[in-house]
């Protein structure tokens, strides 16, 4: 199986590694106690090593161990070269976080976790009461395309899947490989809630949330009657004084602007 | 001095006081007109989504705005000949807020097309040209200043309506949005309110002349005999090509080259900002006595100096690169920008402005709307971004250089013609006295 290996490092010492396929595959960290996700989809056979570079090779009294989730691996202390291990990443319990430690001072994290869900808008959706609304969950391009997504909507611990096909009136799903969409139609008070996606790959869901939040015509309505209210009242002001003014100055007969006075061509002079 | 004979306006305005508040109206339409078509792209991806459109369909809403904006030109230099400029400022903001009002109901994107769109756009039109044209009743003298400052509210408005339509959306979504922004264009109104007719008191040529274009009614089509119009428009055209291209591809080449996004809107940011500053500087510099009696070539130069700055940006290495090409774009978009219509003030005069304003606005739509869709096929058939530059550099350099040949020659045939008429006056003046001598001399 080939192997397809994307390398991008931040800096902070959080590297990110995306990995497709199968096949036995390895990656280094390079300097001092960091972090580096990983992001896996599908079962996979993984070596993780990590290297201690500060005394060029291992001081001979330092060995590295395992760790999964704070608790210790079970032979991890005995095998020949403890910085370098193959871990059977098989479904979602392999998942989670892998310690390489050096002694008590240092370590190397691995967090083993699916795919995100791709840029998800952390402020709520505002749609109106009788409305309708489009929520979006999308995987980014260079990530691996979900089995399937899945929608929930719910506050808290309370989520239910929602079955558009249970309710065609209200619901409608539209699923396509990276993205999905979810249709949520004649919207009430009620539906102000938390609603879901989840990316489902082999290895376990992704879980992307966003708040849809319901208000009535009346909220806009509050603000565009004081700028109406605003403008009436500036511009009632701005020609009241202007008449006011045009009063005080010499009595003009006839209306102020152009027209109704004749022109008495003797007294033109040259221009300018 | 071809600043002087194309005044004719038949009065002295008065260069200052109440003409400062039509400088701030002005701004205010000036402001909205061009700035909220470009604002409201911020909503198109909500809106696409409700839609369920693709992106340029929706696009196409900015696009229908502006169309309209330039097509009414006419329309509205028409309704300014007959009404003067508060009428019309006044029924382009209630348009506007209508249409946006309307479109907040809206139920498919045709309706949205013919209102934010059309009746949008349309309202827009009588937003600009009284805008434009009343700053030329109240300035002579400070001319090019009152037009820069009135100019620079493109940018500034552009500037607040970035974060507040942000905000607006987060707290109201799109329909919420446009009620809103519908009451907010409604201060066009409050500008319209501002913009006090003038009324020549003393001199009362003026007069006669408002009442010959009011009996006309209608747009002044003689202007395509004149010269000075001829070389602007000819050199517009060609130069719309290649105008606002390198604005629209300014973030998408940044990220092409590989800047984030973030970063990639803070150029625009920059260019903006620095547009913000050049526009009333370049107003100020244009009203010095060296440069305003020959303001032509100052624009010329302007127009010149954008070609070669897009010329030169493929050579920008890097982010670095990037920002100072942004800067000097800056300077160059706003320095145009401010000498667009003081240049045409000055060439055709006041009192012609307004025809001649519709005119060109109604032919400039066609580049102003071919020039991003082309140059974007343009990266699209080459793959690089760089022979879109070099495209929109020739587009610009071109008709720099073309005006400054063609004002050269402009400008002796204007000086030529002011002696003669000057010789002329002098001899009619000595006929007269002499006619007056020989009557006094047989009424003794």
């Amino acid at each position: 199986r080939s192997v397809l290996l994307l390398l991008t490092l931040y800096c902070g010492g959080v590297t990110f590694f995306f990995f497709f396929g199968g096949g036995v595959d390895y990656f280094f960290p390079i300097g001092k106690s960091h972090t580096a996700k990983v992001e896996v989809s599908s079962p996979v056979n993984l070596t993780l090593q990590c290297n201690w570079p500060q005394n060029g090779k291992q001081a001979a009294n330092v060995t590295a161990f395992w760790r999964k989730d704070g608790r210790d691996i079970a032979g991890s202390h005995v095998t020949l070269e403890p910085e370098k291990r193959p871990f059977i990443i098989k479904d979602e319990e392999n998942l989670g976080r892998y310690s390489c430690m050096f002694g008590n001072e240092a370590k190397v994290d691995f967090i083993l976790a699916v795919p995100h869900v791709g840029n998800v808008r952390d402020k709520p959706l505002v749609s109106y009461v009788g409305d309708s609304v489009v929520l979006v969950c999308k995987m980014d391009d260079s990530k691996p395309e979900p089995r399937s997504w899945l929608w929930f909507r719910g506050n808290g611990t309370d989520k239910e899947l929602i079955d558009a096909s249970g309710e065609p009136q209200k619901y409608q799903i539209q699923n396509d490989g990276r993205a999905a969409k979810l249709h949520v139609y004649n919207l009430s008070r009620d539906d102000s809630v938390l609603f879901f996606c989840n990316a489902v790959f082999a290895l376990g869901a992704a879980v992307g949330h966003l708040q849809l939040k319901v208000i009535t015509v009346y909220e806009p309505l509050k603000p565009f009657v004081a700028i109406v209210l605003e403008v009436l009242v500036l511009v009632a002001a701005i020609l009241l004084f202007e008449r006011s003014r045009s009063k005080k100055g010499q009595p003009r007969s006839g209306p102020t602007g152009f027209g109704g006075r004749t022109v008495s061509r003797q007294r033109r002079f040259g221009h300018n | 001095m071809a600043a002087k004979a194309a005044s004719n306006l038949g009065y002295i305005p008065p260069d200052g006081g109440w003409g400062w508040a039509v400088v701030l109206a002005s701004f205010i339409s000036i402001g909205f007109a061009y700035a909220f078509p470009k604002s409201l792209t911020i909503y198109y991806k909500e809106i696409q989504e409700y839609f369920s459109v693709s992106y340029s369909q929706i696009a196409w809403v900015s696009s229908v705005m502006l169309a309209s904006m330039y097509a009414a030109g006419p329309v509205s230099s028409i309704l300014v000949n007959r009404y003067g400029s508060r009428p019309v400022v006044m029924v382009g903001g209630l348009m506007v807020c209508s249409a946006m009002v309307l479109a907040s109901f809206g139920t498919s994107i045709v309706h949205l097309y013919l209102c934010v769109g059309v009746i949008g756009g349309f309202g827009l039109a009588f937003n600009l040209q009284p805008a434009l044209t009343i700053i030329g009743t109240y300035f002579h003298a400070k001319r090019p200043l009152a037009n820069g400052l009135a100019m620079t509210g493109s940018p500034v408005v552009l500037f607040t309506l970035a974060p507040l339509n942000q905000f607006l959306f987060d707290s109201f979504g799109w329909r919420g949005s446009f009620l809103i922004l519908g009451a907010l264009v409604l201060n066009c109104c409050v500008a319209g309110s501002l913009m006090r007719p003038q009324v020549p008191e003393d001199n009362l040529q003026g007069v006669e002349i408002q009442n010959e274009r009011r009996e006309k009614g209608c747009i002044d089509v003689s202007l395509f005999k004149h010269r000075g119009f001829l070389i602007y428009l000819t050199g517009n055209v060609l130069m719309f090509f290649g105008f606002f291209a390198p604005v629209v591809f300014l973030a998408p080449y940044a990220k092409h080259l590989g800047v984030d996004e973030y970063s990639a809107a803070f150029l625009l940011s920059i260019f903006a900002l620095v547009d913000m500053f050049v526009r009333p500087a370049t107003g100020l510099l244009g009203n010095t006595k060296w440069i305003r009696p020959r303001i032509q070539y100052l624009f010329s130069f302007a127009v010149s100096y954008n070609g070669a700055c897009h010329l030169l940006c493929p050579l920008a290495s890097g982010y670095v690169g990037l920002v100072v090409y942004a800067v000097f774009f800056g300077m160059a978009f706003g320095m145009v920008c401010s000498l667009l219509f003081e240049v045409l003030m000055d060439l055709v005069g006041a009192h012609r402005f307004s025809s001649a304003v519709g005119l060109v606005t109604i032919i400039e739509c066609g580049p102003v709307l071919l020039g991003p869709p082309l140059s974007g096929a343009l990266v699209d058939i080459l793959g690089d971004y760089k022979y879109m530059y070099y495209a929109c550099g020739v587009f610009m350099l071109v008709p720099g250089i073309f005006f400054f040949i063609m004002h050269y020659y402009n400008y002796k045939r204007l000086d030529e013609e002011q002696r003669q008429q000057q010789s002329a006056q002098m001899r009619t003046c000595g006929e007269a006295v002499q006619l007056k001598m020989d009557q006094e001399g047989t009424q003794e």
